[in-house]
């Protein structure tokens, strides 16, 4: 048996990156980009292997941080004019730089936050609240209630009762009909049967004789068009009556 | 030692449910009057005589509150309701929020890094949206409500601390990742 946990420890890849980059006292302005990729790839293993859910923002990360390997790892093209290159890896510190901007943020406001519950507001009813007049009832005791209560009963609709019936028809039972209705004929249309049955039941059960019927290889079935009359096709051969598939 | 429109705007901010701001006051009266010295000499009241409530300045207004103090107290007196806690997640949403607004989901969501769920901040009426961003998809703009500033005691949205610089943030001693827990000072 397998458990899924899911744990909120890490906000999303950026806050798992600045996880690494404290723990492992690295600059942010000149990462290490192989060992930070390392790191994160082991742990998203690591969660992995632990059966914990990781959200599809972890996988694209790491996709994002070996893109920027990789890019860093291709020799730059020598030139005359010194172009500067950007350093692929920018965009990733941009993005640290400023969660981490409001990440502090949001710490400050945690602080905030726990201060101002000390304080609790003030606050009597309203004085509009007391006189709403839709409050008030005039003198009703429990008779009264009583009263009004089996009224309600008395005009509620009484339970229904259904019967339901038990279903007679069986297969087999049908799948003799079926023989019957041929009656030495080599083929019949199945609208001709079920003009002959009674209820919905019935028509199901045919169906389902049909089926047994052609598993069984008595019959086959054939139908000209889509939606047209199915012809059912007896297989036993009394005549060599051999009709052109119509 | 109070005098009456003291009095008379003490009797406003038990009832109000809001912050109560100077025009609304000045309606009320029916007269100007300058409602930040009228607080502060009621707050001065309340000081001399020891009482358990106080005024602070909140969202543009004026709100009666209980002194910190009491604060266990009271807990114990709404026992079923704990104290519920703002999330890292809520917070730094709330953060990006209050910083850049007005702003829209996918730019909160490209500084996050991660999927965000305004939903509960709005049903907290803690933000909202303040209409929309021109330009394709003409997206939902987000901002902070008025009560966002109750709820964390400000006054305005200028009494948001500064945005730390980098070097400030490597001095907190707490370990990222795991729920981080409040030191009182």
């Amino acid at each position: 048996m397998s458990y899924n946990v899911k744990l909120d420890v890490f906000e999303g890849p950026l806050d798992l990156l600045l996880y690494f980059i404290k723990r492992d006292e690295i600059n942010i302005y000149d990462i290490p980009i192989a060992h930070l990729t390392q790191e994160y790839l082991d742990y998203l293993q690591l969660m992995q292997r632990l059966n914990l859910h990781l959200a599809g923002e972890f996988i694209l990360m790491a996709a994002l941080l070996m893109r920027i390997k990789v890019q860093m790892l291709l020799p730059q093209p020598e030139s005359e004019e010194s172009i500067e290159v950007e350093d692929p890896r920018t965009e990733l510190v941009q993005m640290l730089v400023e969660y981490q901007k409001y990440k502090a943020a949001s710490q400050f406001l945690a602080q905030l936050e726990a201060q101002q519950s000390e304080y609790v507001p003030v606050s009597v009813a309203n004085p509009e609240d007391r006189f709403d007049p839709d409050l008030f009832l005039s003198e009703v005791n429990l008779f009264d209630l009583g009263l009004v209560f089996a009224q309600l009963l008395k005009s509620l609709p009484g339970p229904q009762y259904y019967e339901l019936e038990k279903i007679k028809v069986t297969i087999n039972q049908q799948i003799e009909f079926i023989r019957n209705c041929f009656n030495g004929r080599q083929r019949l249309r199945f609208s001709e049967i079920c003009r002959q049955l009674q209820n919905r039941i019935e028509v199901v059960v045919t169906f389902l004789a049909i089926l047994e019927m052609i598993k069984n290889a008595e019959i086959r079935v054939s139908q000209k068009a889509l939606f047209d009359d199915i012809w059912l096709l007896s297989s036993c051969r009394k005549e060599t009556h051999v009709i052109a598939n119509a | 030692m109070l005098s009456p429109t003291h009095r008379i705007i003490l009797a406003l901010l038990m009832v109000a449910r809001e912050p109560l701001t100077t025009s609304q006051a000045a309606v009320c009266l029916g007269e100007d009057l300058d409602l930040e010295a009228i607080i502060n000499e009621l707050n001065q009241f309340f000081d001399e005589n020891a009482l358990p409530m106080i005024i602070q300045p909140l969202a543009e207004g004026y709100r009666l509150l209980t002194r910190s103090e009491y604060a266990q107290y009271i807990t114990r007196l709404y026992q079923s309701r704990g104290r519920l806690r703002l999330s890292r997640s809520a917070l730094e949403t709330l953060a990006i929020i209050a910083y850049k607004q007005p702003v829209t989901k996918v730019e909160i969501d490209a500084i996050r890094g991660v999927d965000t769920n305004l939903k509960p901040l709005i049903e907290k009426n803690l933000i909202q949206i303040k209409g929309r961003q021109d330009g394709p998809g003409r997206p939902l703009l987000y901002g902070t409500t008025s009560y966002f500033l109750e709820y964390f005691g400000l006054k305005s949205l200028k009494d948001l601390p500064q945005l730390p610089e980098l070097e400030s943030l490597t001095s907190s001693n707490e370990p990222l990742g795991i729920e981080t827990t409040l030191n009182p000072n």
